[in-house]
């Protein structure tokens, strides 16, 4: 599936562990029950780990230095957990490399799943990428702190949005 | 479909009905495919047949712009079709605290988008 | 008499600047995009519905309902007036005030909303968050700025709430709706043991203001008196520790089940202390820089805030306590509906939005237009909207109370009921909504005809009357002395009693059910003898709650049940 990061269409290099199947070589993302097994890969790949929204990811305190992705899902774009998973990956674990949405997700979150530190999404299959991209540029202004570096905008807690 | 509240057993006799989804207001299924906002000109299903029909129209329903579709169980009277439970009575006549909004009430003057 | 505005800055509510309705305009333009996308089929209903509630719009009984949002229930003489243009122009001419303090319209269309919210941010006013499982309208005691017993304007607080949770990234799916609320003084004037965050504030030590803080506390199918976190959080903490209770709650309170997911039953489920070191581990490991809450901040808020410019208080007192001695009605009227002002020579009043026979909370546009203009001429331009439903006029000379109670009079707002037994709270039950078992509004008419009586109301003295349509409890029935709930018998409306409850004050409580549903006017007959056993039992000068704690609820029960 593509991938959109940085308002650019990109194609995914990254395999997906196969259920009951050795991981292959090169990037893979697995699931986080096979961390383990893809900390120990004899391969020079980058490795992911895909979190379900009901992880902690206190639970990859330890791994993160040698993860390249953390991708995040959302069974249903209802369910807010990853947003919460994502800041505390960049705020509490200070973690640098890409952090993927994917699952469940709508335009309409693209903006609060950057801010939380969320990198680039899985789209959907049949997704506009123009409709993501006027979500981004819905405002201008964010009445929060968030995890990036924003400026100030007037007084209080308001953020310019680039 | 079913929905808490409108009570549709084996037996009886049903009407089908929505919201549409632009304005919100209530309509009705009519014996001519039509959606009406008036209780008194729905068409009466045989609680047998209402499941198809509801499959029918749900399939059509971002089509025809409606939301919600459902049963509600009605008993026959000389007035029409007669919702078994307050709350589709409610839905059919409007609200009891203002008798005036009946289901065809218009606005007094036209609103702007007209 | 008129005030001149002493500043560009309206009274008692934040002044939105260029960027501020820059943002308004953009949210619309985002509605208005996620409107065509869901008619367009690129959003299904199921996708676009929160989208919609979290611009308050949720599709009723019969049509749409928009709900508006009235920050901290305050709002100025020319929103009002956009109220009173909506209500005309794109709904049935009337509004419905609610407990949230917020405005409902009942008859809105889907197509006419992204223009609604157009007219709306004209006047700098919004939808945002008054629905969907977001953080919602944070509320404040109805005296902010003008009790005598204030300790801080809890308003400043409530707007920098307000302007944290908006669009706020992490915290906009949570697993259900959120309601934060804050009271300027320890006298609790907010329930805040009933929300799902309720601040108290006081003075501390510095000069700057602490807050208590409740945590889990709500109404709804499972009633839950909130428990108190913290004794003292420091002002600068604020959003800090906000923003720690909030991801706990997002990171583990329930969503499999709806009805569990309140943040009351997560707290319920790890117990206080367990989640009380969940938040403290949070609140130790975050970024605490970021989020505090400088005191500069705070001021620059405060600073967008008009303030009246008082006139001296003159005989204003005299003059009114003459006019009080020749008019009993408004005597009477001045003894319920008025509440005492820090500032000598003022007070502030509340209008009843209860006639007798009425539907509580409805307001026509012409009424609101009326409010409008005397809010203009006599409060500084300024109007709050109250949990309870009323309207208040902060800051009247008392001079001026006599014109402004003959002008609601002569227009149905001049019911000397406050606090009184009519004075009913009630959520739109059947009538309007989608979720009611049985409907709210016919039963408040009867029993608001049933006790018209001037002298029966306030021989029956202080008294809560709450009634909910269902289990949902937006009509707070658990928090009134006597609550009213409507519950399904096999598809018939029926109603079952509840006593003993109460909001505030430091003695919440929530009211007990006395016993199996009855019809409506079975209930109406059981409730007016539930006050024949109080008036025959109580003690000199003993209110109906505290009558009902010694008594327990025994003879109340005996005699809601006793047929004739
Ligand atoms: C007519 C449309 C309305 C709908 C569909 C609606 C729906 C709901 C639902 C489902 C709940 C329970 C949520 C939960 O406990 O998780 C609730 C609670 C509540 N509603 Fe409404 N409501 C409506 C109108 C109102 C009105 C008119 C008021 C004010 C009079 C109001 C004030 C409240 C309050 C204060 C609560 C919180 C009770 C608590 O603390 O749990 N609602 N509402
Ligand atoms: S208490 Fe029930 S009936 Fe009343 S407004 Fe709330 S959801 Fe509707």
């Amino acid at each position: 599936m593509p991938l959109l990061e940085n308002g650019q269409i990109i194609q995914d290099t990254w395999q997906i562990a196969v259920e009951g199947v050795s991981l292959p070589a090169g990037d893979v993302l697995v699931p986080l029950a096979r961390l383990s097994e893809g900390l120990g890969r004899n391969s020079d790949g980058r490795l992911g780990v895909v979190l379900s929204s009901a992880d902690e990811v206190e639970t990859l305190r330890d791994a993160l230095p040698r993860l390249d992705v953390v991708a995040l899902t959302f069974p249903v774009f209802r369910d807010g957990r990853p947003f919460t998973q994502a800041r505390a990956l960049r705020e509490h674990l200070h973690f640098k490399g890409e952090i993927r949405a994917g699952g469940h997700v709508l335009p309409d979150q693209y903006e609060f799943l950057l801010r939380c530190g969320v990198t680039a999404i899985d789209l959907p299959g049949s997704s506009d990428p123009a409709v993501w991209q006027r979500a981004h540029e819905a405002f201008t202004v964010a009445y929060q702190p968030s995890i990036l570096k924003e400026q100030a905008e007037g007084f209080a807690f308001r953020r310019r949005l680039a | 479909m079913d929905r808490r509240n409108s009570r549709r057993d084996a037996e009886g006799t049903s009407v089908i009905t929505a919201n549409r989804l632009l304005d919100g207001r209530i309509v009705w299924l009519a014996a001519d495919g039509q959606w009406t906002t008036l209780i008194q000109d729905a068409k009466l299903y045989p609680n047998s047949a209402v499941e198809e029909a509801l499959k029918a129209r749900n399939a059509r329903a971002q089509e025809e712009a409606l939301v919600g579709i459902y049963g509600v169980q009605v008993t026959e009277t000389a007035s029409g079709p007669l919702p078994v439970t307050s709350r589709e009575r409610i839905r059919a006549a409007g609200p009891s605290v203002h008798p005036d909004f009946t289901p065809d009430w218009h606005a007094p003057h036209p609103a702007p988008y007209a | 008499m008129s005030h001149s505005p002493s500043a560009a800055l309206p009274v008692g509510h934040y002044a939105y600047d260029d960027v501020d309705r820059t943002f308004l305009k953009q949210r619309v333009a985002q509605f208005k995009d996620q409107v065509e996308r869901r008619l367009s089929g690129a959003l299904t209903e199921e996708e676009f519905k929160p989208l919609r509630l979290m611009n308050g719009l949720y599709l009723q009984l019969h049509a749409y309902m928009l709900r508006v949002a009235i920050p901290y229930g305050v709002l100025d003489a020319k929103q009002m007036r956009t109220l009173a243009h909506i209500a005309r122009t794109y709904d049935r001419d009337y509004g419905h005030f609610t407990t949230r303090q917020n405005i409902q319209f009942n008859w809105i269309r889907l197509e006419d909303t992204p223009e609604i919210l157009n007219v709306l941010a004209d006047t700098d006013m919004h939808a945002i968050q008054t629905s969907g499982n977001c953080i919602r309208n944070v509320t404040a005691d109805q005296f902010a700025g003008a009790a005598a017993d204030e300790v801080l304007d809890p308003r400043v607080y409530a707007e920098i709430l307000r302007q944290w949770s908006t669009l706020h990234p992490e915290f906009t799916f949570l697993p259900r709706k959120f309601k934060i609320a804050i009271s300027g003084s320890q006298q609790d004037r907010v329930a805040a043991r009933f929300h799902d965050i309720g601040l108290i504030s006081r003075e501390g030590e510095n000069g700057r203001p602490v807050f208590e803080v409740f945590v889990g506390g709500g109404l709804g199918r499972t009633p839950i008196i909130g428990v108190r976190l913290r004794d003292d959080l420091p002002e600068e903490d604020l959003i800090a520790y906000l923003e720690a209770v909030l991801r706990v709650y997002n990171a583990h309170g329930r969503r499999d089940n709806i009805y569990k997911a309140r943040i009351k039953i997560l707290v319920q489920a790890l117990g206080t202390e367990e989640f009380l070191n969940q938040v403290n581990a949070e609140f130790a490991a975050m970024d605490r820089a970021r989020y505090r809450l400088p005191e500069s901040t705070v001021e620059a808020i405060r600073a967008r805030f008009g303030a009246p410019d008082f006139a001296p208080a003159g005989n204003a007192a005299e003059k009114l306590a003459a006019q009080r001695k020749a008019d009993r009605a408004f005597d009477a009227w001045v003894h319920t509906n008025t509440h005492p002002h820090k500032q000598s020579g003022y007070c502030s009043i509340t209008i009843s939005c209860k006639p007798a026979g009425g539907i509580p909370g409805d307001v026509t546009s012409a009424q609101m237009d009326l409010l409008a203009d005397l809010a203009e001429r006599y409060s500084f331009g300024e109007l709050r909207i109250t949990h309870l439903q009323n309207v208040v006029l902060g800051h009247v000379r008392q001079d001026a109370l006599y014109d402004v109670w003959q002008a609601l009079e002569k227009n149905g707002l001049g019911e000397a009921n406050i606090g009184f037994i009519t004075d009913i709270v009630a959520c739109p039950g059947l009538d309007y909504c989608a979720l009611a078992n049985a409907r709210s509004i016919p039963i408040a008419q009867k029993l608001s005809s049933r006790f018209a009586n001037a002298d029966l109301q306030r021989e029956i003295g202080p008294l809560r009357l709450n009634i909910s349509g269902c289990i949902n409890a937006c009509g707070h029935h658990h928090a009134g002395h006597i609550g009213i709930l409507g519950v399904d018998k096999r598809g018939e409306e029926a109603f079952q009693i509840t006593l003993g409850g109460s909001a505030g004050d430091g003695d919440a409580s929530i009211g007990q059910i006395l016993g199996s549903a009855m019809s409506e006017d079975e209930t109406v007959d059981a409730i007016a003898r539930i006050i024949d056993t109080y008036l025959s039992r109580r003690t000199a000068g003993e209110r109906f709650i505290e009558t009902c704690r010694r008594l327990g609820t025994a003879p109340f029960k005996d005699a809601a049940y006793a047929t004739a």
